[in-house]
């Protein structure tokens, strides 16, 4: 490898840092009313009393639901290394129900060491789980099911929940079933019987405060100070830091962020923006470098969309506009094509294109999707005589245009009145 | 495994070795290639071996040592399986030799069971209880067999009482104790401090306090060991009876024989004895062996936790037998306690023929795999027994105690079966008059009954507890047998499968659904036989029958319209939740189905707390105003016990965190009013106001915007279009930045991923349609008093 210079080496540490769940949250579940201790002691008392149970949790997407459950159950496998078996499945894979008893029996027989046969068919795959359950609980075994996305396996017939919970409740069994959604609605979406059958304990992730933020920030960035850098370099490091975190420019960008974001996992991506931008000479990061992140998170796509278009387009835009201004709501190529000779006959404009030309810059617009058809039915006809409509606001095209690099005068002033 | 060598050694190192050595070699070989399975150990087990060779043992010395205890002339210690030449030559009487040629067969044969069945031609007689001996034995009883005869039990007495470890005396006078850890009995006299009563809870003597060994009294010690000294000593062998059979001997007379399943004792097991292991603790195993009954000693019993912790005064001879132990997977299991009485543990305990077989044909499948590819078969494909699992017992389940809490968290979990069905008895016993009376009915015409309910009624329960009572007078001979077939809709893989699965239930052959059809057509119309059941009458039960709906719903057809066939003698139960299911199927099926219905109510809150009361009667765990708060609140909802019942175990679970994080010993550990109105906010409230509470500034703005525009326009309905423009001219006229509208868009993206909003796929952008999921208020009673954005509310 030779010698790693300490700038990369440290890059490297923090980056490892963010990406890894455990580091970042095992210090914000400390607490005894974190979802942590909370969810670790639903599963733990199931498996030391040997009882069913049925938990969700709920948060928007990024707030570590996953992270949090993938502790708990690192944590568990250690404490009771023989009696825990976890099956994990995402509805985004197994919705099918037929798929996700294969998919568990497979998961099982791993677990278990025994053969799996890929031919054997839903009965017998049913068959084999409940007895599996059943036998595991006569085995003091837990298996934990872990159902990812959970609001997917609640379509359907919901089969495979109906399965696992009508067996919670009538084999001796030791199971639980926990499932991940972002959809706070997702235990409603369960059939009556299911819900029934469901024990409701729901566990809510919520963003964390700005002070735990504040401090996990702290812990991401700052480096140890007895590893093997070379030793100026670590205060040198940490110092800029405090010096960037105390500042009122920093704290304003961090304001402007959260403004927008505020679950974990955004925020873990833009400090991994920042960090990823840090010079490497100076091996130092700087309040630059976490205002470009803050840019590179915040895009505007439509305005960069505007921003380099061809002035025909532009004309093009601003034609239907016009026309969307006049509430004449479904246009099509051909009712541009007019607003457009109609704008040069009265304006003498220079930019006058032959249809065929226009014709392109049109097709360009919708592949770029700054524009589409209004409809997806009626594709016998060809695209000319299609409704069309703008997939950008005025004030968009207003800015956009505002800030394009040659846009005429005049193209501003007709949109305008 | 590191324990393996040492336990076994030490159940060799018997004085009895030496002359065994040889005999075991031959016999070992050939058991240890075909009888065992390959198990992942690929270690033969010797302990099985072991008893069949020393039962040899037994056949080739002097039968002296019996005499002392049980009156016979002669031993017919016949061994039943592989016996060679070599042990042949050894018997003395000739009426032994003939036995065991008769008996002896070709080392190859995995199955010995069948095996003997084709080479005797001889009757058995199998009995369900035998005198032998003034003793009575019957299928199930827990007996000691002998295991040595050569040791040195010449002046074996069989001491019934046990001595005084400190006066070496036996008294019967006199209460005796027992030390909970090294067994000695004391005579409460001889104690220091002498006591007067047996105190409650373990009691441990003063030798076992100071780890020293009692004083041994040499010689007389040694002598007069009780049985149940020389069965934990591993001297004597416990066994169940599983059979017991007559069998005649060529020359006249008969010898009774029993198949016995042994028990095992912790040190013979892989694992050795553990922490956890108790003084008196037993595993049963799967390994049997045919006896002959002059090897059984007398009586012990041995008995599940339950039962073991009520008989501490039932003298010496109890046991306990917490678990199964697999011989060859060596593994445990927990037996399923007696006391269900469910189907399943009948099946656990039914005769030891069958299972020996299912388990050599595993054998057999196992080898197969491992042996060629060609018999592959995966575990999840056939419909074996699954072993193997658990390779040690987890000391955490042994050793903990449970407090009131946690006793009560466990009776109310759903999967615990309650004693009695409380609030349910109408129901019942019109289900009951419904079956009896189709039963007993010749004709039995147009049999069918649907019952409905929301979920959580105690529908399917109150059905199976009928036909559990109904078993229990089959048995007794009131009524006569039928059959009984449970089907579940939903955990059919399609509607037409319920044909196959019926015919499997009634004929035990699986074949396609359309064949099935086919055969059970003939069964039902035309009054054929299937298989050996001899036109007994069928009662179906049909759980959650609306998923059998087909789109011509012939399958539900098929079914109903059976049971009006004259010699069909089928009783259908049909449970599902809708109450107006017969009303929206086809006319000529709601004429079948809907004469007869059964409806259960949702429980009442009287009902529920009546429900969850019984389940928790002699546990004092509750406030009794806590149960009521929870019955009534899940009455007004909607009446589901399994809710109510789900809502107490929370509850207590939140008591138990809260006891357990406050960390001192609090004085009532009693769930209160407080926990179960954490258990019920957590179970019925959805969570979204607290969402919206926590989202960022900018979705705040968001949903204000959305709920202005909805009091503005008074549509549901809006476009991305005109909430950003809303949000824009807040956020100017209030002083905020306005972020642009792409990140506007993936607030409302996000927004709609947590169905606080529903709204289309973002790449429509402006023309984006957007509709609040929860009523305006809840979003006004959420951000109304917002620190960061006083102004919010303004909007609202």
């Amino acid at each position: 490898m030779g010698k790693e210079i300490p700038a990369e080496k440290s890059l490297n540490l923090i980056r490892g840092r963010l990406c890894h769940p455990s580091f970042i949250f095992r210090p914000l579940s400390a607490s005894s009313d974190s979802n942590y201790s909370k969810l670790k002691f639903i599963v733990s008392t199931s498996i030391m009393e040997g009882c069913n149970n049925s938990i969700l949790l709920l948060g928007p997407r990024g707030s570590g639901k996953a992270a949090v459950l993938d502790l708990v159950v690192g944590d568990l496998l250690e404490q009771f290394p023989d009696s825990v078996s976890v099956i994990r499945l995402n509805g985004l894979l197994h919705s099918d129900d037929n798929c996700a008893f294969k998919e568990i029996a497979r998961q099982l027989c791993m677990e278990h060491h025994l053969l799996f046969s890929k031919m054997a068919s839903f009965d017998e795959n049913s068959h084999f789980i409940i007895a599996m359950l059943r036998e595991c609980g006569l085995a003091h075994k837990t298996i934990i099911f872990v159902l990812d996305e959970f609001d997917m396996f609640a379509q359907g017939k919901q089969r495979l929940l109906y399965s696992l919970l009508d067996a919670m409740q009538s084999v001796t069994s030791q199971a639980v079933v926990i499932g991940i959604s972002s959809r706070l609605d997702a235990d409603q979406l369960l059939e009556k019987r299911v819900r029934s059958r469901f024990s409701h304990r729901k566990i809510l992730f919520l963003p964390p405060s700005r002070d735990e933020l504040d401090g996990l920030l702290e812990h991401l960035l700052s480096l140890p100070a007895d590893s093997s850098f070379p030793s100026g370099y670590v205060s040198r490091f940490n110092d800029k830091i405090k010096n960037i975190t105390s500042d009122r420019r920093f704290k304003d960008i961090l304001k402007t962020f959260f403004n927008a974001h505020s679950t974990v996992n955004s925020f873990l991506k833009f400090i991994f923006c920042a960090v990823s931008l840090m010079n490497l000479e100076s091996g130092l990061l700087s309040l630059e470098n976490f205002k470009a992140a803050l840019s590179s998170m915040q895009r505007q796509p439509k305005l960069e969309a505007v921003r380099d278009c061809s002035v025909l387009e532009l004309y093009l835009l601003v034609c239907m506009r016009r026309l969307e201004v006049k509430e004449q709501s479904s246009y099509n190529f051909i009712s541009v094509m007019k607003e457009y000779k109609a704008i040069h006959d009265s304006f003498q404009t220079s930019d006058y294109y032959a249809q065929n030309v226009c014709i392109r810059g049109f097709e360009h617009l919708r592949e770029r999707q700054v524009i589409c058809y209004a409809e997806n039915r009626g594709q016998s006809q060809t695209g000319e005589y299609r409704p069309m409509k703008l997939l950008i606001s005025a004030s968009e095209l207003h800015q956009g245009m505002r800030s394009h690099a040659c846009c005429p005068a005049i193209l501003l002033k007709l949109l305008d009145h | 495994m590191a324990a393996t060598p040492s336990s076994k050694a030490k159940t060799f190192q018997s004085p009895n070795k030496t002359p065994t050595n040889m005999y075991r070699k031959s016999y070992l070989s050939p058991s240890s290639t075909s009888l065992t399975p390959q198990t992942p150990e690929t270690l033969t087990p010797l302990r099985r071996s072991s008893r069949h060779v020393s039962r040899k043992i037994d056949l080739g010395n002097d039968p002296i040592d019996l005499q002392g205890r049980e009156s016979i002339q002669e031993i017919n210690l016949t061994p039943r399986k592989r016996t060679t030449d070599v042990v042949a030559e050894t018997l003395t009487t000739p009426k032994k030799k003939k036995i065991d040629v008769e008996a002896s067969f070709s080392p190859i044969s995995p199955n010995r069971s069948e095996t003997i069945t084709k080479k005797k031609k001889k009757k058995r007689v199998y009995y369900n209880r035998v005198e032998f001996d003034e003793t009575e034995f019957e299928i199930g009883d827990h007996v000691y067999v002998k295991r040595r005869e050569d040791a040195n039990s010449d002046e074996e007495e069989d001491p019934e009482i046990e001595d005084c470890q400190i006066c070496f005396k036996s008294d019967t006078n006199i209460i005796m104790i027992e030390c909970d850890d090294c067994l000695g009995g004391f005579h409460l006299n001889c104690l220091k401090p002498p006591l007067k009563v047996v105190p409650k809870g373990d009691w441990i003597c003063q030798f076992c306090v100071v780890h020293k060994p009692p004083p041994l009294q040499g010689k007389k010690k040694s002598a007069k060991r009780t049985m149940r000294e020389k069965l934990l000593s591993g001297d004597l062998w416990a066994a169940r009876i599983e059979k017991l059979w007559k069998q005649e001997v060529v020359d006249g007379g008969d010898v009774y024989w029993i198949r016995a399943r042994w028990y095992m004792i912790p040190e013979e097991t892989v694992s050795g004895r553990q922490r956890h292991n108790l003084k008196r603790e037993l595993y049963l195993t799967n390994d049997f062996a045919d006896i002959e009954m002059e090897c059984v000693l007398r009586h012990c019993f041995v008995k599940c936790p339950v039962e073991f912790s009520k008989a501490s005064n039932d003298g010496d001879d109890v046991f306990l037998c917490e678990y199964e132990y697999d011989v060859h997977w060596h593994s445990f299991k927990r037996l399923v306690e007696l006391a269900d009485g469910d189907s399943d543990s009948d099946q656990e305990w039914n005769g030891g023929k069958e299972k020996e077989i299912d388990s050599d044909d595993d054998e057999e499948s196992v080898c197969a795999d491992s042996k060629s590819k060609r018999g592959l078969k995966g575990a999840n494909s056939r419909k074996g027994r699954i072993f193997g699992l658990a390779k040690r017992i987890p000391e955490h389940v042994r050793c903990h105690k449970e407090t009131e809490l946690e006793k009560a968290k466990a009776t109310l979990l759903l999967a615990t079966r309650p004693q009695s069905l409380p609030c349910r008895s109408k129901e019942m016993e019109e289900i009951t008059a419904f079956i009896k009376g189709s039963i007993l009915d010749d004709q039995c015409l147009g049999r069918c009954m649907y019952i409905h309910g929301v979920p959580g009624t105690g529908k399917t329960i109150s059905v199976l507890s009928v036909m559990k009572n109904l078993k229990a007078e089959v048995e007794a001979g009131s009524v006569s047998p039928y059959c009984f077939v449970e089907i579940n809709g939903l955990k059919l893989a399609s509607p037409e499968n319920i044909y196959s699965v019926i015919y499997e239930a009634m004929s035990g052959h699986r074949v396609g659904w359309k064949k099935a059809l086919q055969f059970l057509n003939e069964r039902f119309a035309e009054g054929k036989r299937i298989g050996k059941e001899e036109g007994k009458p069928c009662i179906l039960l049909i759980d959650e029958l609306d998923l059998l709906v087909t789109r011509n719903q012939s399958v539900l057809y098929n079914i109903l319209d059976w049971p009006t066939k004259p010699n069909s003698r089928l009783v259908v139960l049909g449970i599902a939740n809708t109450m107006d299911l017969p009303e929206k199927l086809l006319p000529r099926i709601s004429s079948r189905m809907g004469i007869h219905r059964l409806c259960f109510g949702p429980y009442n809150h009287t009902q529920l707390q009546e429900i969850v009361s019984t389940r928790l009667k002699g546990i004092n765990a509750f406030e009794k105003t806590a149960i009521e708060f929870a019955s009534r609140k899940v009455a007004a909802v909607s009446g589901d016990a399994r809710r109510a019942l789900e809502i107490c175990r929370r509850a207590a679970e939140v008591a138990d965190y809260r006891l357990k994080k406050t960390n001192k010993t609090a004085k009532s550990q009693l769930v209160i009013m407080a926990d179960v109105e954490v258990a019920i906010q957590e179970m019925f409230q959805a969570p979204h106001i607290q969402v919206m509470k926590s989202v960022s500034k900018l979705s705040k703005i968001f949903l204000t915007a959305m709920v202005h525009e909805l009091y503005k326009t008074g549509m549901a309905e809006t476009s991305f279009d005109r909430v950003a423009t809303t949000v824009s001219s807040l956020c100017l006229t209030n002083g905020e930045a306005f972020p642009g509208w792409g990140i506007l868009l993936k607030i409302g993206c996000d927004l709609g991923e947590c169905r606080i909003v529903l709204c289309e796929p973002g790449e429509k952008h402006r023309l984006q349609k957007l509709q609040l999921n929860f009523p305006s208020d809840d979003v006004a009673f959420a951000l109304k008093d917002n620190k960061d954005l006083p102004w919010l509310a303004n909007y609202l």
